[in-house]
């Protein structure tokens, strides 16, 4: 099966494990991520006044080239990225006029052939054809945990897990809702499948503090820490992230955390494709673990599976 | 906090535009504060977010303008999932921020990054943090 992915920016340069982990875990479910031609940033944000149109340009041309080269689905791992496409993906279905306003903008791009060099131009009105998928919904409903449980190479044997959603892939609820926003199961569900037992813990959708780790890093640092505490108090051995900012802001921030909060004993953090990857019986040298600030090469010990998983 | 009610025509054209922007009703906030209960960054402002549309339903844009609160919300939506009005306050934010002075100097610019820290950070952290606060 192939399917049309798109990475972002992020994933491409400074958190490339969880780009590649991706790719090396679906290769082995035999799925085949595809890259749209000439993808761009989708912008990271959703403009969420009516009169930042523009915003909306990037995502909507990424999407119209996933229409136009015959793909009905895109897949993301970044949670910034699947927010902006999924949302503005929505506006163009559902208000006229932003579909009326944003298609006009980009009625007149003009796309150069690789080979060829030839122009063209005019474009046909991209009415929200596709359907954004974030990689964790992809694995429940396309792919199914009965087909990964199938596949699975090594035991993590129960390993304890704390699931972390963060903000963007739960809310607003009326139109990221990959789940129940106050309730989740999606992320505890796949832990699940891929042999990790997930830890309850009342601060798995609270904010990293997200952006303003960059013009206030102290307050992204206590809301990482609150996370990070209530994840090893409820007897978690890692945390799963599927962001890369919250990637960010848990890892590569926790000395930083371990200087203002002395009690803070440290908790490696990981991306799920990384979990995913490792117990379908990828290489250790793939999952990008040199990428941690906190290491975590001590959670993937070789256990081969030895039973048949009911 | 104390504040002195003002009611003119500049104060129902900053309710009229925070709404038309946001393409929320301010006025459907009763201030119950389940916002600022569940707000990650309320420790840090000066103003709770309930406070902020409570100062917008009231035409108040001076203080609402100054508030450092503005610039602390992380658009992570908490306090939307759990308003019982269904009020997008994220949106009521980035409404505020809309009508600030254009000629007014960034909140957060790229200047104010070092090219150490500018190397080490996520692609996407640059780019919303920009978006959100910078002109």
């Amino acid at each position: 099966m192939k399917i049309h992915y798109y990475p972002g920016c992020t994933l491409k340069q400074k958190m490339t494990a969880l780009d590649i982990s991706a790719r090396k875990a679906m290769e082995r479910l035999d799925v085949e991520l595809v890259e749209p031609e000439g993808w761009s940033c989708c912008g990271a944000e959703y403009p969420l006044t009516e009169e930042k149109i523009v915003g909306l340009a990037a995502p909507i041309r990424v999407l119209r080239q996933v229409r136009d080269e015959g793909g009905d689905v895109l897949v993301t791992t970044c949670s910034f990225c699947f927010a902006v496409l999924k949302r503005a993906n929505k506006a163009v279905q559902d208000d006229p006029l932003k579909h009326k306003r944003i298609n006009a903008y980009l009625r007149d791009d003009i796309q150069i052939d690789p080979l060829t060099k030839e122009r063209t131009t005019g474009f046909e009105d991209y009415n929200g054809e596709v359907k954004v998928l974030h990689l964790l919904e992809f694995l429940r409903d396309r792919v199914g945990y009965p087909k990964i449980r199938e596949r699975l190479k090594r035991d993590l044997k129960g390993l304890a897990v704390a699931p972390y959603y963060g903000c963007r892939i739960l809310r607003p609820r009326g139109e990221m809702a990959v789940d129940e926003p106050d309730s989740p199961r999606l992320f505890e569900e796949f832990l699940g499948a891929v042999g990790c037992s997930a830890v309850d813990y009342p601060f798995k959708q609270e904010c990293c503090g997200s952006y303003v780790s960059v013009s206030l890093p102290a307050a992204a640092t206590e809301a990482s820490y609150r996370i990070l505490r209530s994840a090893a108090m409820a007897g978690a051995k890692a945390v799963a992230v599927s962001c890369p900012l919250c990637f960010y802001n848990m890892d590569h921030r926790q000395e930083a955390i371990k200087e203002a909060f002395l009690d803070f004993p440290g908790l490696p953090v990981v991306f799920f494709t990384q979990l995913l990857a490792w117990a379908l019986g990828v290489d250790k040298s793939l999952l990008g673990l040199g990428e941690h600030a906190v290491p975590a090469d001590g959670l993937f010990t070789e256990i081969p599976l030895t039973e048949v998983r009911p | 906090m104390r504040v002195k009610l003002k009611s003119g025509r500049d104060q129902r054209k900053f309710i009229q535009r925070i709404e038309e922007l946001s393409g929320e009703n301010v006025f459907a906030c009763y201030q119950c504060g389940r916002c600022s209960a569940g707000c990650p960054m309320a420790p840090e402002m000066d103003l709770l977010p309930n406070q902020i549309i409570r100062l917008v339903q009231m035409g108040l844009d001076e203080e609402v303008l100054r508030s450092r609160t503005l610039f602390l919300c992380a658009s992570c939506f908490t306090c939307e999932s759990r308003c019982p009005k269904g009020i997008d306050l994220a949106r009521v934010m980035e409404a505020v921020r809309h009508v600030l002075d254009p000629k007014g100097k960034d909140a957060f610019g790229p200047g104010e990054i070092s090219p150490e820290l500018a190397q080490e950070l996520p692609q996407q952290v640059l780019v919303s943090i920009f978006r959100k606060f910078a002109k």
